[in-house]
């Protein structure tokens, strides 16, 4: 059947048969991580996941899919297998104690971005920059750096995997302020719809 | 000087400018919103519905500016004029069919758009000159969505290749349609409110063919392809017709509802 609904389109076909054939993977992009800078000077947040065909693809949705309301200053996008994620703890337990204190140095040095869940249910938030030959060494590292810091999980990026947004497209956000059309906070229809209520009901 | 109650030289002149590009985006940001719940994807989905929202966010701020020179507010602009008071080009009003064509319209369109706000930056009617600052700003995402599409299925695989292959093919003549030429090209050019559809037609093809040049896909050569024209001056195809009544059908139900 054609149509020019999509979904109609992506119903499954009668099949042959006697036909059986191993069944097919799933037809769909793979995800990227989006991490949002809410306000100048505050830091990148991880706000959810995009799929794309790519990273470029990725930083593009993502612009929509998660700062098309309330402020953003700036988002950046890294492809999820490029997240090293720690042992997840709960409590008073430290992520960082989990993490072996040293590990392998050799390789060249890099730059890593370190993000730290604070709670449960809360999101990742980007805790710093170390220098480090790798995920194990930059977790290493990180524990190092931010001793004492009761956290719950640890994530490393290599900041050389990560699409930033350009000085140049810092104004795709500039008319955002405007737009609380996008809110539901913008439509007070309480007021108005209590009247008509009254309206309909006189006691 | 007071922007507010600015007023051109050519009022008749701005006003047919301002009312082509104003029906142009109401248009294809009524038709762009036809894919919303139905996008190929969650995150396109999001993506083209929220370009179809801005696109009638600055439909509406032309209107107003409109509304200002003397013309019925925009409400009455979108929702009461019959087909052949739209001054859009056919390209706009064409049915989105798929996903292909809607993306190759998209940057098409657009393409065109940002230059032309670009334009317009520098126009001497102030209040214009403002907005299209603003404007040229959400388009540069508008764009930037459009070519990173292109790039990537025009490069893609053979069924993206081909499909986007026959879609522009198809748009072509109306993409050109975009640029028919105003009753009041000289005076917008004399007054420095707007250089003319024909460098912006020049640019548009310099631009598509740097984006073009990057995939797999073909552009006919120039000369070959036959503007499809007659929107600019209110002769439309079939289609818009049925758009205008659907797109104001709850507004028709009760015109003078507070909303």
């Amino acid at each position: 059947m054609n149509s020019i609904d999509p979904r109609v389109n992506r119903l499954p076909k009668v099949g042959q048969p006697g036909v059986i054939k191993p069944k097919a993977p799933l037809d769909q992009f793979g995800t990227f991580e989006v991490f949002v800078q809410p306000r100048e000077g505050k830091p990148f947040q991880h706000e959810g996941i995009v799929h794309a065909p790519n990273l470029e693809m990725a930083w593009v949705l993502a612009k929509e899919a998660f700062t098309r309301r309330f402020t953003c200053t700036s988002l950046y996008v890294a492809d999820t297998r490029n997240i090293f994620v720690s042992p997840m703890t709960e409590g008073n337990q430290n992520a960082y104690d989990l993490i072996p204190e040293v590990a392998d140095k050799e390789g060249m040095q890099e730059s890593y971005e370190i993000y730290h869940l604070a709670k449960r249910g809360k999101q990742h938030v980007h805790a710093g920059t170390v220098h480090a030959s790798g995920h194990h060494d930059a977790m290493a590292t990180a524990r190092k750096e931010f001793k004492g810091k009761l956290v719950l999980n640890v994530w490393s990026l290599r900041t050389g995997d990560i699409r930033f947004t350009t000085p140049d497209e810092k104004d795709l956000w500039q008319t955002l302020p405007e737009k609380k059309f996008r809110d539901a906070s913008e439509y007070k229809g309480g007021d108005r719809l209590k009247e008509l209520i009254e309206r309909l009901n006189p006691s | 000087m007071n922007l507010e109650n600015a007023v051109p030289m050519n009022v008749a002149a701005v006003k047919e400018m301002l009312y082509k590009i104003a029906d142009d985006q109401l248009i294809l940001g009524h038709r762009n919103s036809e894919w919303t719940g139905m996008g190929p994807l969650l995150e396109e989905d999001i993506a083209f519905s929220s370009m179809a929202q801005d696109k009638i966010g600055q439909s509406l701020a032309i209107y107003t500016m409109l509304e200002k020179l003397g013309e019925p507010p925009p409400d009455t602009a979108a929702f009461i004029r019959k087909a052949n008071g739209f001054r859009n080009c056919i390209f706009v009003e064409l049915p989105n069919g798929e996903y292909d064509f809607s993306l190759i319209r998209h940057f098409m369109y657009d393409t065109a758009l940002a230059l032309r706000f670009d334009m317009l930056t520098r126009c001497s009617f102030q209040p214009l000159a403002e907005l299209s600052v603003k404007i040229r700003g959400e388009l540069k995402y508008h764009t930037l969505h459009a070519n990173t599409w292109i790039k990537q299925l025009g490069s893609a695989t053979e069924e993206s290749i081909s499909r986007l292959q026959s879609s522009l093919e198809y748009a072509l003549p109306y993409a050109l349609g975009m640029f028919e030429i105003s009753p009041f090209e000289n005076e917008l050019a004399a007054e420095g409110i707007f250089q003319g559809e024909k460098i912006l037609q020049e640019r548009w093809q310099q631009k598509t063919e740097e984006i073009i040049k990057q995939t797999q896909l073909n552009l006919p050569a120039w000369n070959t392809v036959e503007a499809v024209t007659g929107g600019r001056a209110g002769n439309h195809s079939e289609y818009l017709q049925p758009l205008l009544d659907e797109m104001s059908e709850v507004f028709r139900i009760d015109p003078s509802a507070e909303w």
